[in-house]
């Protein structure tokens, strides 16, 4: 608070922009370094997704020569029946494991606020160690208790290995947002003759649905995406398209690949989108990275 | 009263990560004990029988060791390097980010919804003998034949690094986020120079978050067999990749198990380790 005057009256933003309006070499402490910095960051991470996309439209077989655009490699990708039926196992997986997914994430995330039960908080260890455990434990652990059952592994049990740690991801953001909302709504709805669940029904949910909605979709582009429990938990007939793509890939590059990872990010981003944007038509105002973090009620 | 209705939302969710999540892992702690019979089906056995730790004392057989050190330092190279390129950055945004502050962290999130198989092959189409970048390499003339970049434990690390690294960067950011900006003025008020400041001021107060990005960075690294498989050969392969192979080729199942087991274990202590750690810092955890 002491110092000069000019720093002490200011708020801390326009010190920043002011800093840096004056501008100060070799430094770490201000942007000019940083910026070059950061810029090469977000070239690492997106060239080689734009190589991906932009190859899938090449009009030859070449991974390394532009030659002319076509869609042929997306004609391939549709008029393959093996992959095309991947497709819909794994829209159909990731559709079921967001629907249980969600709803018993957010069943544990309200009881884990406001039970009391005495193995109340070893629950909610047991709910944290999927978000920790590798994906290949995860992997064996389901592929060792289908065979010990006698489960034949199908699309079937993809969709049990991959409910199972959607409901953590779930509990966690849903927890979140429950965490920044008091029960007093819920008190008067019961004041006012409204039983409990009617108050779950009628006050609670509709208070938690940002969160709800943003981490269902988030579940849907997780479950849509894995691969390493897909791997372990899948059947041989129809496998989900991650695991088609790996087969694919160690067989060989192959221009077909670069179009059906292009649909696969169409499919994951286009529900990201979606899970940012949602929250936002229920009539608030906040980002849905806070939402998703946790960071801030409504 | 109250308590029980509340109790009841659990008992679904918490009935099935028991049924399909506890139960599962101590059935892989059971198969690790047990054995391959003579129709080369998995059996389980006591893990007081002779012979029980067979497959334990295995996977340190001078066949396998190599492969779990290996692991451990591509995971702590990844970390390392992740917390190299995550922290500048995220720095860079929670401080000077502005307005735009959530849509440079959203675009920076964005490519891990990309699959990480997807992802990992483009590796492959760039770093490959006859890849982009050697292509270009040898078209600017820096070298003739081209430098081996695949199949070396770099591209590995890099692989590993290029999937991961939003878990640090996130955690880093919140607690740069959650960080006072007056504090560095008041850093720097008291005559520390930007250095000083950031070493011990912005560095100790975002503490909580490294510690937290390098957990979350270092536990899927180990168990990653992706990025080995297609960015390296038998020479970098890792304790993940030799676990797939007992369950996919070897058929040894027992062995893949112990190996799994050896791995919590590890990932244990270091939770353990990570947990007192933040413990230790006075600010609750992420």
């Amino acid at each position: 608070m002491s110092g000069g005057a000019a720093t002490a009256q200011v708020p801390p933003k326009v010190t920043a922009r002011a800093r840096r309006r004056r501008g100060a070499p070799k430094s770490f402490d201000r942007p000019r370094f940083l910026r070059v910095f950061a810029a090469l960051v977000y070239l690492f991470l997106f060239a080689p997704i734009l190589i991906v996309v932009l190859f899938s439209f090449n009009s030859q077989k070449s991974l390394t020569v532009m030659d002319g655009l076509s869609l042929q490699w997306y004609e391939a990708f549709l008029s393959d029946p093996v992959l095309r039926e991947s497709l819909f196992a794994s829209l159909q997986i990731a559709t079921v494991t967001m629907v249980i997914g969600t709803i018993l994430g957010t069943m544990l995330a309200i009881g884990l606020v406001r039970s009391r039960a005495r193995w109340s908080p070893g629950l909610n260890i047991l709910m944290l160690i999927p978000l920790v455990t590798p994906e290949i434990v995860a992997g064996i652990s389901a592929l060792l208790i289908f065979w010990q059952l006698g489960v034949k592994l199908s699309i079937f049990t993809v969709m049990l290995a991959h409910i199972t740690f959607s409901i953590s991801y779930v509990a966690i953001v849903v927890r979140g947002r429950l965490a920044t909302m008091g029960s007093e709504a819920e008190e008067a709805a019961m004041d006012l003759g409204a039983t409990r669940l009617g108050s779950v029904r009628l006050v609670l949910l509709p208070g938690l649905w940002p969160a709800i909605v943003a981490a269902g979709l988030l579940v849907f582009a997780l479950s849509f995406d894995d691969f390493v429990l897909s791997f372990f938990t899948t059947g041989d007939d129809v496998q989900p398209l991650p695991v088609r793509v790996w087969s694919a890939i160690r067989f060989g590059v192959s221009p077909t690949i670069n179009a059906t990872g292009t649909l696969m990010m169409v499919v994951s981003l286009t529900t990201i989108a979606l899970a940012v944007m949602l929250p936002r038509l229920f009539g608030r105002r906040e980002s849905a990275i806070k939402v998703l973090t946790g960071q801030e009620g409504g | 009263m109250a308590g029980g209705f509340w109790t009841r939302f659990l008992a679904a969710p918490g009935l099935w990560l028991l049924c399909l999540f506890a139960l599962p892992l101590t059935l892989t702690l059971a198969m690790s004990f047990g054995y391959v019979d003579e129709f080369g089906r998995a059996a389980y056995d006591s893990p007081f029988a002779p012979g029980a730790l067979d497959n334990y004392a295995d996977a340190f057989d001078p066949i396998y060791l190599p492969s779990l050190v290996r692991s451990v330092t591509y995971a702590l190279g990844t970390t390392a390097l992740c917390l190299a390129i995550g922290y500048p950055i995220a720095y860079y945004i929670a401080r000077f980010g502005g307005r735009r502050k959530y849509l440079l962290i959203g675009l920076l999130v964005l490519p891990f919804f990309v699959n990480y198989l997807v992802r990992t092959y483009a590796w492959v189409a760039l770093l490959s003998d006859e890849g982009l970048v050697n292509n270009a390499l040898i078209d600017l003339g820096v070298t003739s034949q081209g430098i081996q970049m695949i199949n070396t434990p770099w591209a590995v690390i890099g692989g590993l690094t290029y999937g991961y690294l939003v878990f640090m960067i996130l955690p880093v950011f919140a607690a740069l986020e959650r960080m006072d900006p007056a504090v560095i003025e008041a850093g720097k008020d008291l005559y520390g120079n930007k250095l000083q400041t950031f070493l011990h001021v912005t560095l100790p107060q975002t503490r909580q978050g490294i510690l937290a990005g390098s957990v979350l960075v270092f536990l899927p690294s180990v168990g990653d067999f992706v990025s080995a498989t297609l960015l390296g050969g038998p020479n970098t392969f890792m304790v993940g990749n030799l676990i797939q192979d007992q369950f996919f080729a070897a058929n040894n199942w027992p062995f893949g198990a112990a190996l799994t087991v050896i791995m919590m274990i590890f990932l244990t202590i270091w939770m353990i380790g990570y947990l007192r750690a933040a413990a230790r810092e006075a600010r609750p955890a992420l």
